[in-house]
């Protein structure tokens, strides 16, 4: 891979895009804190359009996964406004649910239910358009069966349809995740480093299933990372948190940055998160 | 430290003393009796082996109690378990049944069935009923504190989807803590089994019934042929209930998981 150039920000072509695109996320000076002290995300401001692959980089501890939290509504800031389309997010309103069962949410953890069956698990995925009553005694229609074989067989389990998940390796059970999360048939897809704990290969098989997957089902994606290269290589927006605040935010066009804004961050530091 | 520790010791035995002389616990009477244990175990080793078909009908009575009263007492238990659950519910939903499950827990087995004797009269039926009850108020609590510590990251996964409350118990907590409720549900119906053996010393069925009756009229060796059935009915299930456990709870646990991850890699 070349060196990434990087270039001035075009402010008219910006602008020309925010008009022909909707914004899929808005955050306005958000702070947001677990405990109403101590403040784990401060001051972000960010806008993600349709159709955007949104990167979150930055190191443990600084606030990332929060960030992805406050835009599914399972956690609310102390301040500031969250809107997801157009909408507050808050998991308790019942009009908000709606909009949930369009994102799909992979945690660190990916959250899978280790005594299910693969096709089970993924099948939860289309719980929100299931009635109460036939998902109590699990009769999905064929369609929705049909549906989340189909995209078992794109992330590469077919034959693993019957397996319990706590019988899967790593790289299989990211796999099944993101299975569960296409299901939903989402707009929106945020996942929380998912590819970390894996080696080198599977980290990229993974990440070209999910760039796959974007392009077949024209998402928008958040996609939280600790690796810069991986961020700069697989997304066209790149936002770097450090203690809780945004120092960064990037526009890649193939291995140029096209757009760039800084807080208080000197190049050479910029550089220095590259290398990793 | 240890000083300290000594003195409390000390306090404790003291107060054993003190609280025995105050009942009239003397252990003195207690080696004057063991003579009076020789001429129980005399009688109770002629055995009346004639007695063992009695026996057996009686305690597949009591078996049929233990299994009615298990699976209603868990049927029942399992929706309230999960109303009693603090990571599923608001406080006014779980306090108020937390507090009648306290409640039901308060009386002993042997109270429910005097209470249900005088409802329904004597007879197995009064027996099922107190076992029904005990049942609830213990398993309950053992199935809400399963509930309660399945690990919070599926939950929190499958709610961010926007499920409902009972789509979440059905694919989420239920599997999660299958092992743990079946295992309890082994181990409440092990328990059932034991105390409704001795239901029937207040007349509510089973083979409680004749193991008092015998130790009333002093015939020692009949109530013997029947306590021993008991011991080997317990024993069978005991075996019974660690065959299954082997076969669906342990396989679930840590050690499979590790053993199915390196045939997998």
């Amino acid at each position: 891979m070349t060196l990434l150039t990087i270039s001035s920000t075009n402010p008219s072509l910006a602008n020309i895009s925010k008009i022909s695109t909707k914004t899929l996320v808005q955050m306005n000076d958000v702070w947001a804190s677990y405990d109403s002290k101590n403040y784990v995300l401060r001051e972000i401001t960010l806008s993600i359009d349709n159709g955007v692959n949104y990167a979150i980089v930055g190191q443990s501890g600084s606030g990332k996964s929060t960030l992805l939290k406050l835009m599914n509504g399972m956690m609310k800031p102390s301040k500031g406004q969250v809107k997801i389309n157009y909408q507050t997010p808050d998991m308790h309103d019942k009009k908000f649910k709606r909009v949930m069962s369009k994102i799909g949410y992979i945690p660190q953890s990916l959250g899978l239910i280790k005594n299910l069956t693969v096709i089970d698990n993924v099948l939860i995925g289309a719980l929100p358009r299931i009635g109460k009553l036939k998902s109590f005694f699990k009769m999905f229609p064929e369609n929705e069966i049909k549906e989340a074989e189909k995209i078992l067989k794109l992330v590469g389990l077919e034959d693993k349809l019957e397996r319990k998940t706590y019988m899967l390796s790593g790289g299989e059970k990211r796999r099944v995740a993101i299975a569960r999360a296409l299901v939903q048939k989402p707009e929106l897809l945020l996942a929380d480093e998912i590819v970390s704990e894996l080696d080198h290969v599977t980290a990229r098989e993974i990440m070209n299933l999910v760039a796959d997957a974007q392009r077949t089902f024209n998402l928008t994606s958040v996609m939280v990372h600790h690796n810069m290269q991986l961020a700069l290589e697989y997304a066209n927006r790149v936002a770097v948190i450090k203690e809780g605040q945004k120092i960064l935010e990037i526009g890649v066009e193939g291995d140029r940055i096209v757009d760039f804004q800084t807080g208080n961050m000197t190049q050479k530091e910029i550089m220095e998160l590259y290398k990793e | 430290m240890n000083q300290k520790n000594n003195l409390i010791i000390g306090i404790i035995i003291a107060a054993v003393v003190a609280a025995s002389y105050n009942v009239g616990a003397d252990p003195a009477e207690f080696v004057k009796g063991i003579p009076n244990l020789g001429i129980i175990v005399e009688e109770a080793v002629q055995i009346e082996p004639e007695l063992l078909g009695t026996a057996f009908v009686s305690m597949f009575e009591t078996i049929e109690m233990a299994f009615i009263g298990t699976i209603v007492g868990a049927a029942i238990s399992l929706p309230l378990s999960m109303l009693a659950a603090r990571n599923l519910n608001s406080k006014y939903v779980y306090g108020p049944i937390r507090a009648v499950l306290a409640a039901i827990r308060t009386l002993p087995s042997i109270l429910w069935a005097i209470l249900f004797v005088i409802m329904v009269g004597l007879g197995p039926f009064a027996g099922i009923l107190a076992t029904i009850m005990y049942t609830i108020g213990f398993m309950t609590k053992l199935q809400y504190e399963s509930v309660e510590a399945v690990d919070s990251d599926p939950v929190d996964a499958v709610n961010a989807i926007g499920v409902s409350k009972s789509q979440l118990i059905r694919y989420v907590i239920m599997p999660e803590s299958a092992a743990h409720l079946l295992s309890q549900l082994l181990y409440t119906f092990d328990y059932n089994v034991r105390h409704t053996s001795i239901l029937g010393l207040v007349g509510a069925g089973g083979i409680g019934f004749y193991i008092i009756n015998y130790i009333k009229f002093f015939e020692y060796g009949k109530a013997a042929v029947f306590m021993l059935v008991v011991l080997a009915t317990v024993l069978v299930i005991d075996w019974i209930s660690v065959k299954i456990r082997d076969k669906y709870i342990v396989k679930t646990q840590r050690g499979m998981e590790v053993k199915a991850r390196i045939k997998t890699s």
